[in-house]
Formats: structure tokens, sequence, C-alpha cells
């Protein structure tokens, strides 16, 4: 926090004295370098923190630039109309953002169309900008609009206290709590679902914000210049934002905003001189980069300047115990009936009852293939089934998308660890607390609320001790009790779990089964547990359902299941 | 009939375009943002061929050659160390195509080009005059598609390169050299844009920004169909059909900018594309 406070000083420190001993070609261009690093602070945000990496920025660059003009031709910048355009250069882009995430994210959409749709935006907007005759100008673009009576200097000052207060702004906010949300949808996006995190609102909510701060940008260089042309929206000042970004180093903020404007500095000074050779220069330093350092220029010059002067990790939070539902109704906390899932001709499932009660741990068993992977699926995700109704607690499933599911009251472990890497074991639980404790969004919490269940968990397997540990350095019988705590973190009423024992060691698996087993008892939860391992299952469970080929052939106690002919020949293969 | 003609030499020309394109990423799983640059390069080996004098037949191979010599160093040194990080490698490639457009500007300036035509004149298509060069081209993409089967279907390298498309562990485990598997794949794409673009400049023109468009519209329709030759025909000629159609009918800035639209669109409503 401290060298965040002195960077800042610093920076504007930087600002304050520039136009003292710029001279006057360099401090002219360098406020328009201050407003692309605006424009490469808005595209790290969403590439180095979320994974988005998109093309597109531009297009809201470009976008903010033509509301001034355009007001400013239309109607005039003087009195209250300044402001209107202000607005205007904000709004225009958020709308084409709102309209583009829409396009780009939607339950499992993919990262690469959302790049491909990046890199269509900023096409079709320089195409309608061309198509707009004298209103747009054309290709000719606009000039000769009336532009704010300030001098080069107090331009200076306001696009650079913008730079600095926006780049501070956001490390407060890359910081904080609920900062740690865009680099837990970068790291898993489907875990981030299941923790009933509206993922695809979150990402179209970040691409609007950055769209209007790439708008501010754009609509000040208007004012600025006093010329805009299509090319401001164009795809190649996108990927040359992709290029700063790169180069400085994704991820860090400050290495992106010094990439801008040290590319676009240079570029001025030897565009006159050696313009092929400079972009020649510019592809080539790319290149190695991507290659040789994807972490970019930045970290690594800090590195060797700082010399493991590492910030000093920030304490984890104390852990406390959260307000649970104390009184959890000991109705039906399961309902599936008639459920199927086909894909294409091939039915996986078909024709699936069951119905499970608060305090029952109800093991799901069946040799590889019989479908319950597929039927765990089918009960969180409303748009996985082919056929049946499911009810969470007497709620109708529908087709709600995960995040929804999760919201009527249930949980569901992976078979896979499945953590937030790059983030550490509280910043993870906290992730998971997000729906119920709302982050900060410019602040760490000095402390943690988890529920009975989670903070036994977290407390039996030695988590408590790692709080500060980053999850991808934990062990992989650490990851799978990470995961179980972060799901019970959301105090589920019903706990999916999908082989919570895999690959794990004997006393892993005790220590486990113990846990499980006192969820179902002293919490009241409901659990509905994927096993391979019988005799595991029938230390546990209370109840047992045999799945095969797709269908359920057995559900009944761990007596009359394990006794049954019809489960010794599944297992043993004999032929039936 | 000038519509139906113009939409099938259309879509042999997007065709021809990104094959290249879809190869590569068939095999691999990277988009190659080179292809552009790849399609300039072999534009301008069809204009030294002019420049010379010599039969623009020639230009043909010669393109080729550029493009998959440029290709099979590129593989070497820049795509290689990405295969695991495929958004990585389309900066990367991207980085390529701005060193191969200034190098070519370096070369051979920045100013628009023509190159002679080895096809002149009409044919007479159904009591139609039509562009002699343009039907040319229909044949060029089916000879392009045909190759590639043949290749795929008939030879070693082709079961070796679809066993590697199919489950490239799998396919190592059983001793295919997937990493040569690869290596030719990306000489093969890159000389494929190398000779599309010798093959689309007699119809317009060649300079150093040239093959960008053609990227984007390779780019879509390649995503747009999957990884497969068959869907990729089937997109170039709806998607191609429409650009000509709106082109012709409402205004040829729509029309630039039909493809990358409906391609995009199709995908939000059926993220497979045209696959299956």
């Amino acid at each position: 926090m401290k060298r965040m406070a002195a960077a800042a000083l610093a920076g504007a420190l930087v600002v304050a004295i520039a136009p003292f001993v710029l001279d006057g070609y360099t401090a002219n261009v360098l406020v328009r370098s201050l407003l692309f690093g605006v424009l490469a602070l808005s595209v790290d945000l969403l590439w180095g923190f979320t994974g988005f990496l998109t093309f597109g920025q531009s297009a809201f660059f470009g976008v903010g630039a033509y509301a001034y003009a355009l007001t400013a031709t239309q109607l005039g910048v003087d009195g209250f109309l300044l402001p209107v355009s202000l607005l205007l250069g904000l709004l225009a882009p958020a709308v084409l953002a709102l309209l583009q995430g829409w396009l780009s994210f939607y339950h499992r959409a993919t990262p690469l169309y959302a790049s491909v749709v990046s890199l269509v935006v900023p096409v079709v907007v320089t195409q309608v900008l061309y198509s707009g005759g004298t209103f747009t100008g054309s290709s000719s673009g606009l000039t000769g609009y009336d532009m704010p009576d300030l001098s080069v200097p107090q331009w200076l000052w306001l696009c650079g206290g913008l730079l600095v207060l926006l780049t501070a702004a956001a490390a407060v906010f890359v910081r904080s709590d609920a900062g740690r949300l865009l680099v837990a949808l970068r790291d898993n996006e489907m875990r981030c679902a299941f923790l009933g995190i509206p993922t695809t609102r979150l990402r179209i909510g970040l691409l609007i914000a950055m769209a209007a701060v790439a708008g501010l940008a754009g609509w000040l260089y208007a004012a600025y210049s006093g010329v805009v042309a299509p090319e401001l929206a164009g795809f190649d000042l996108g990927t040359q934002a992709v290029i700063w970004v790169a180069l400085g180093g994704r991820g860090t903020l400050v290495g992106p905003v010094l990439g801008a404007i040290g590319i676009d500095l240079t570029s001025a000074y030897l565009s006159g001189s050696l313009p092929f050779l400079w972009r020649l220069l510019v592809g080539l330093a790319f290149i190695l980069v991507i290659v040789l350092l994807p972490q970019g220029l930045f970290p690594a010059i800090g590195r060797l300047i700082l010399h493991r002067r590492r910030a000093a990790p920030v304490a984890p939070p104390a852990l406390v115990p959260a307000a649970t539902a104390t009184a959890r109704a000991r109705g039906e906390a399961l309902a599936v009936s008639d459920v199927a899932r086909h894909f294409g001709a091939l039915p996986v499932l078909s024709g699936v009852s069951l119905r499970a009660a608060a305090g029952e741990l109800l093991s799901l068993v069946g040799p590889n293939g019989a479908g319950k992977t597929t039927l765990i699926r089918c009960l969180s995700d409303g748009t996985e089934r082919s056929g049946g109704t499911v009810h969470i607690l007497g709620q109708r499933l529908g087709s709600l998308p995960p995040h929804r599911c999760v919201a009527l009251g249930l949980g569901r472990k992976f078979q896979t660890a499945n953590v937030f890497d790059s983030l550490t074991v509280a910043e993870c639980l906290r992730i998971a607390r997000a729906t119920i404790d709302r982050p900060s969004p410019w602040r760490r919490a000095g402390t943690l609320a988890l529920p009975d269940a989670a903070m036994e968990v977290v407390q039996a397997t030695g988590l408590d001790r790692l709080l500060g540990e980053e999850a991808r350095l934990l062990a992989h019988g650490q990851k799978q009790a990470l995961e179980l705590a972060m799901v019970l973190a959301l105090d589920p009423a019903l706990v999916l779990l999908d082989e919570p024992t895999a690959g794990l060691t004997r006393s892993e698996r005790l220590q486990i089964g113990g846990i499980l087993r006192r969820l179902a008892q002293d919490h009241g939860m409901c659990l509905l547990l994927v096993e391979h391992d019988l005799d595991f299952v029938r230390e546990i469970s209370t109840r047992m359902v045999v799945l095969h080929q797709g269908r359920m052939v057995l559900d009944g106690t761990v007596e009359e299941v394990a006794a049954s002919d019809l489960v010794r020949t599944i297992y043993a293969g004999e032929p039936h | 009939m000038t519509l139906v003609l113009d939409i099938v030499t259309t879509a042999a020309i997007l065709f021809a375009v990104s094959a290249g394109l879809l190869v590569v990423f068939g095999v691999m799983k990277i988009i190659n943002f080179a292809h552009g640059a790849f399609i300039t390069l072999g534009a301008y080996a069809g204009l030294l061929v002019t420049q010379a004098g010599l039969s623009p037949w020639l230009g043909l191979p010669l393109a080729f050659i550029a493009g998959a010599a440029c290709g099979a160093v590129v593989e070497r040194i820049v795509v290689r160390p990405l295969y695991t990080r495929a958004l990585d490698a389309i900066l990367a490639t991207w980085g390529l195509g701005i060193i191969i457009g200034q190098l070519l500007t370096l070369g051979f300036g920045r100013e628009v080009q023509f190159v002679q035509s080895p096809i002149t004149g009409t044919l007479t298509v159904f009591g139609e005059a039509y562009s002699a060069y343009r039907l040319f081209l229909v044949l060029a993409a089916l000879a392009v598609g045909g190759g590639f089967a043949l290749l795929l279907e008939g030879t070693r390298l082709g079961l070796n390169t679809r066993a590697v498309i199919m489950n490239e562990d799998l396919a190592r485990g059983l001793g295919i050299d997937s990493v040569r598997v690869r290596f030719i794949t990306f000489a093969l794409g890159s000389g494929l844009a190398g000779l599309a673009g010798a093959l689309i400049t007699p119809l317009s023109s060649v300079d150093p920004a040239m093959g960008v468009p053609w990227l984007l519209n390779a780019f879509m329709l390649v995503i747009v169909s999957g990884a497969s030759l068959l869907t990729l025909a089937l997109a170039t000629l709806l998607l191609g059909g429409a650009q000509v159609l709106v082109s012709t009918l409402v205004s040829p800035i729509l029309g630039g900018l039909t493809i990358v639209v409906l391609a995009a669109i199709v995908l939000r409503l059926r993220p497979a594309g045209f696959a299956r």
C-alpha cells in the first residue's frame, strides 16, 4: 500500500513538472501518449486480469472521439453542452460494449469467441464511420470544430492527472477483495459460476466500465487534437494497444501504461526518419516478449533493479465464524423425476428418479460410463438435461444456468481439484463467500467469516495454517480439501460431490469420510456422493443408488445394495 | 446469371484464401495471424515474376515456395514454443505479420502495384460473357481442396495427420512424430497462403497491407467451419454468397462486413458453427 502511494505521488510529480522541462513538440505528443496510456490501462484490466484478449478497445476510443467531434460540429460545445457531450462520450461506448458483451459472453462461450467478436467490433465501427457521408466526414474524418480553450501545459496536467488517478484507482481495485474476482474469473470461470457468481454479468459489467474509460480517453483526444478519423476506431489501433500491454507487462497496470507512453513517444520521433524500421523493431520486440518473456518488460526490469525485494506478503485475514442457516429445513432436499440426457441419438441417462432428504448421505455408485457424473451435471446446471424435472429444496431447477442453481442452495465439488491457482487459500475462500459477504471494491477485509462446516474442514486439514499460500502450491490432498471448504463456505443445503477422495491417501480418505458423515449428521446437510470405492461408500453412506448403463437399477440401504446379486455381477463384470 | 457466377467465383476465392489457415487450425489448434502476411508475400512473388517479364504462370509455384519456406522458418523459431499457449500464438503470429509487412514495405515501397494476369479475356458461360480468370479460380480452388483430400486420405503423412488431429497424445504414444506433422502442416498452410496471394492479385492489386482484410474474412470463415474442408466449402458458399448479394443489392461497404458479422452471429447462436 505504501509503495503504491509512493508510486502514485511520483507519477503526479512527474506530470506536474513535465510542462516546464519538455520542449513544445514532446509536450504536444505526450498528451496523446497519455491518453493512449488510458486506453492501454483498459486493455490490461480486461486481458491481464480477466484473461479476455481484446483487439477492440479502439472501437470505444473512436466512438468517444466521434462523440466529441460530432457534438462539436452539430451542436457546439459551449456551456452546458460540454457536459452533455462528455456524457455522450461515456454512454455511447458503454452501449456498444453492452452489445459486444451480450454477443461475447454467455454460458459456455469460449475465450477465442470473445476475441473473435472483439475483432469484429472495430471493423464494423470503422466501416460505419466510413459510410457516414458528410455527417461523419467519411474517410477524411472531421476537423475544424470548436475545442476547449486550454494551453498545452493545461492539457498535460489534465490528461496526466487523469491517467495517474485512473491507474491508482485500478491498482487499489485489483488489490481489493472484489478485485480478486477478476483473477478468479481468469483462472477458473466454471468454478466461479458454481460458486454462485454471475460470471457473464461480471464480464459484461467490466467491459462496459472499460469501454467508458476508453471512450473518455477518445473524447479527450478529439477535444485536444481537433481531428478525428475512422482509423481511431480501427483494428490497427486495437492491436497496437495489445502490443503496448504485452510489452509493458500484462496484469501490472503500470507496465502497460509505460509501454503505451514509451512506444507512442518514440514512434512520434522515429516515424519521421525511420518509419518502417521502427514498426519492424516494435514487431520484433513484441514477438520476443511473447515467446521469451510472457510477463513483459516492466516486471523483468523491476526484478533486475529491486533484486528479490518483493512486496511484503499481505497478512492473511483472521477466520471468524459466520452466521449460518441454523434452522435448516428438515424436508426434502432433492427431488429428481424422470431425468434424461442424450447426446444426439446416444442416450447417456434415462428415466432417473430419486429423492433425498436433509441429513442423508446418499452414494451414487456404478461402473465407468454409467452416467454418474452426467447425473451430477444435470442436477447442478439447468441447461444440461434433455428431459425430466429437478427440484432443489422444493424449487424448480428449470433451465437455470449454474450460478442460479447454486443460489437455490446447492454446492458442487468437482472430480479434479478445482481451485483458483494464482489466489491464496484465504482469497479462494473469500471468493466462495462473494455472493454472501459482498467483497469491498477498495480494501482487504481483516477477517474472513466461514460457516461452521467450512471452518471444520479448514481446521481439520491444516489449511488454516496455509491461508497465505497460493493455491497452486498446495499438495493434491490439500487442494481437494480447499475445494470442499470453498463449496461448504456457500453454506449449501445440498452438496454434490464427484469422487471427493480421488487420488487421496488412505488416511486422507478416512479424514474426509469422517467430515462428510458429520456434515450430514451434525449439520443436517444432504450429500450426494459419487464414488467408485464400495468399501468407502459402505462405511459412510445412509443410502445407496446404483446406476448402470444410464439407468437406475437399485435404490436402497447400504446392506440391501451391498448384498444384491446385481451389484456383484455389475462390479465383477459377469454376464447378466 | 452473372450473380450466380459471382457467388461461385467469390466462394472459390474465399476458399483458396482460407484453406491454409484452416489446415493449420485443424491440426495445430492455432490461429496463424501471419496468414495475411503470407498472402501478401505470395502476391509480391507474383509481382516479381511480372517485373522480370516471365510467364505469369510461374508466379503460382514461386508464391507457394516462398510462403512454405517462410512458414517453415517461422514454425521452428516462433510457433513451436507456443503450442500450449494458443492465445499467445495468435499474438506472436500477428507480430510476425507486422514484421513481414514492414520488410515488404522496405523492399518494394508502399505504393499499390499491379500484376499481369495469366489468363485474360472472357468466356461465354450459359450465354453470358464472364471473366475467364475468375472461372479459372474455381478450378484452382477445386484443385486445392481435392489435393488436400488426396493428401489426407491417400498418403502415410495424411494418416498420421488425421491421427494427430483426433488425439495428439495417443498419436505420439503410437510413435507418430507429431512435431514433424505440425512442422509440415504449418509450412503447407503458409505455402497455400502464398499461393492464394498470387491467385487473387490479378483481380486487384498489390500493396503491403493487402493481406489484413483477407485475414479477417478467412479467420471468421475458419472459426465458423470448425476444422473440415467440406464445411469450409459450405461456409464460403453461404457467407460468400451473402457477401455478393449484399454488395450488389445493398451497398459494397455493408458487403465488406457481411462475412464477419454473419459469422459472429452464427457462432453466437450455434457455437459449433457449420460443423456437423
